[in-house]
């Protein structure tokens, strides 16, 4: 059972839904810690002034910000003066065609589940869940997480509300920034290569299964953290595979061509 | 100035192979502080100690473990992390491709940016807008740093983008998760209503009109303490929930409706020249920094 990150309503017009949030992710990596390689003892972390190299306990440290040359020092109780005063509400300002949405804004997903189990909570939740899953739009707001404002999208799914955080437009760069793209103008591509890309993407397409994907590193470290456990042995080193060589294909064409024909047979 | 990519490789469909150099997308811009000493703005260094001895650990002797649930650890050195994760190539091998519409964007964890190397150029034009007329993105597998990842890549106007993906068991299932009963349904007229606010509060998505205030807050404290002047936070207030959901939906389309002076949803036309977004707002003077 995930905890619970944030509680608050969230509101469109005079309806105000109170809501709880968590997170619609799970941490399976793996996690170490950081030990002493002579003892095995624990390595922690020690704060030190670098002036006089004397520990600085917590309440002592504040955060500083370098402006024209002078350090300003701010206290987190300064800091939360820029939190904006609605930290507990999420205002929708308005529902989107969520395809409209770049992909790349969107930053982690969270859960808003009802915030109570009242008639009255649960009534309200399922309203705007029943009446977004109908219209299919997204709701544009902003919610303050950890004294910080974020842009937030909410939309239903599977049931439920989801809200994905969103970074700002300006935090995404644009593919003008960067030389390396090829210009559709000057690299225009030549009419039957497309065709011939197509039908190998096609050939090459399946519906996508996201459980037919499992995360392979998680799973390989966790299987030698288990063999160095039962056998103190070293692990064996795994041979490297032929690289692939960085060279472009001469002949396009021929690439696709031979690539259609193996997709194919197989 | 132009970025400089973090990874250079190939990616390779079939046996079409594309060199490729990959570059962030994301440019976050929060205001970054960093510890200091609130007595004297002396800054803060982090020292790794033994934490029996209080001894401070050289790097070269500091070794993972991970810790069994038996509470036993297991030390293990990077060398036999790097043989656990097996061999590491530099390609970027797409798998299948998929119609992008089958894939919800919660599976996308990180977007990237694709650009292609010397060479690369003319094969890089032809998936891209093969992606982009077929309505299908590739699915594949590469490293990145240390770590396998799935990917998506997928066009995005001129250029190629690649995102990581979450696996499906990263993420939180319902039956997880502690719900209340949900027996109590709305009146259809309520949805209806629901509906009505919906579309009168409905938009075309203009993600620059969206400005990080916070971001501009931050700033404001910072100068204000710089100029010498207190810094209070300000009262909060709790929203009111509201006992009549039908009357509280009629009364916020009506007064949505008179914001707009009666007149019809229209006011904002669907803007057709989305494709070419307009030029980007300029970030000046703010800091382009993060917080940690």
């Amino acid at each position: 059972m995930p905890s619970t990150i944030w509680t608050g309503t969230i509101s469109f017009g005079l309806v105000a839904v109170p809501v709880r949030m968590v997170s619609a992710t799970r941490d399976l990596d793996i996690h170490f810690h950081q030990v002493d390689g002579r003892t095995g003892e624990r390595v922690s972390t020690r704060r030190i002034s670098e002036l006089d190299a004397e520990e600085v306990p917590w309440n002592e440290i504040g955060r500083g910000y370098d402006l024209d040359g002078q350090t300003v020092v701010l206290t987190d109780d300064e800091l939360a003066a820029a939190a904006p005063e609605r930290t507990h509400m999420i205002e929708i300002e308005e529902f989107v065609d969520s395809s409209e949405i770049d992909p790349a804004q969107f930053d982690h997903p969270y859960l808003l589940l009802p915030g109570s189990d009242s008639e009255g909570v649960t009534r309200a939740y399922r309203l705007l869940r029943d009446a977004m899953a109908k219209t299919g739009r997204m709701a544009i707001g902003r919610v303050v997480l950890r004294s910080n404002e974020y842009l937030a999208a909410v939309h239903e799914r599977d049931d439920l509300l989801s809200l994905s955080t969103m970074l700002y437009a300006d935090e995404i760069r644009d593919a003008s920034e960067v030389d390396a793209i090829p210009s559709s103008d000057a690299w225009a591509a030549k009419r039957g290569e497309i065709t011939a890309a197509v039908e190998l993407i096609k050939a090459m397409t399946h519906d996508f299964d996201p459980s037919s994907y499992e995360d392979r590193d998680r799973k390989r470290l966790l299987e030698m953290i288990e063999s160095k456990r039962t056998r103190k042995g070293t692990s064996t080193v795994a041979k490297a595979p032929e690289e692939r060589g960085a060279q472009a294909a001469p002949d396009l064409m021929a690439a696709l061509r031979e690539s259609l024909a193996r997709t194919r047979e197989s | 100035m132009a970025p400089r990519s973090i990874w250079n490789g190939t990616l390779a469909v079939g046996e079409v192979i594309i060199p490729i150099k990959l570059f962030s997308v994301v440019q976050q811009h929060r205001v970054q502080f960093r510890e200091v000493r609130l007595s004297d703005s002396a800054r803060i260094k982090h020292q790794r100690v033994n934490s029996e001895s209080g001894e401070e650990v050289p790097s070269a002797e500091i070794r993972k473990a991970y810790e069994r649930e038996d509470g036993r650890q297991v030390v293990l050195t990077d060398d036999e992390i790097a043989a656990a994760y097996g061999p590491r190539t530099k390609v970027i091998e797409i798998e299948h491709f998929t119609d992008a519409a089958q894939i919800d964007p919660i599976f996308y964890e990180r977007p990237y940016m694709l650009g292609a190397q010397a060479c690369g150029e003319r094969a890089y034009s032809v998936l891209r807008d093969a992606l982009e007329r077929s309505g299908k993105v590739g699915i594949g597998r590469f490293v990145l740093r240390t770590r396998e990842q799935l990917v998506a890549v997928a066009p995005h106007g001129e250029a190629l983008r690649l995102y990581t993906m979450r696996f499906a068991d990263e993420l939180v299932r319902s039956a997880d998760l502690d719900l209340p009963s949900m027996a109590h349904e709305p009146t259809a007229k309520e949805i209806q209503m629901a509906e009505r606010l919906i579309d009168a509060l409905a938009g075309t998505w203009e993600p620059e009109s969206y400005e990080d205030r916070y971001r501009d807050a931050v700033m404001a404290v910072i100068e204000q303490k710089a100029a010498g002047r207190t810094v209070k936070a300000p009262e909060t207030k709790a929203p009111q929930p509201v006992p009549d959901l039908l009357a509280a939906l009629t009364q916020s389309v009506e007064q949505r409706k008179s914001r707009r002076g009666g007149a019809a949803p229209a006011s904002k036309a669907p803007r057709k020249a989305l494709a070419k977004p307009p030029a980007k707002p300029s970030v000046g003077s703010k800091p382009k920094s993060r917080t940690s």
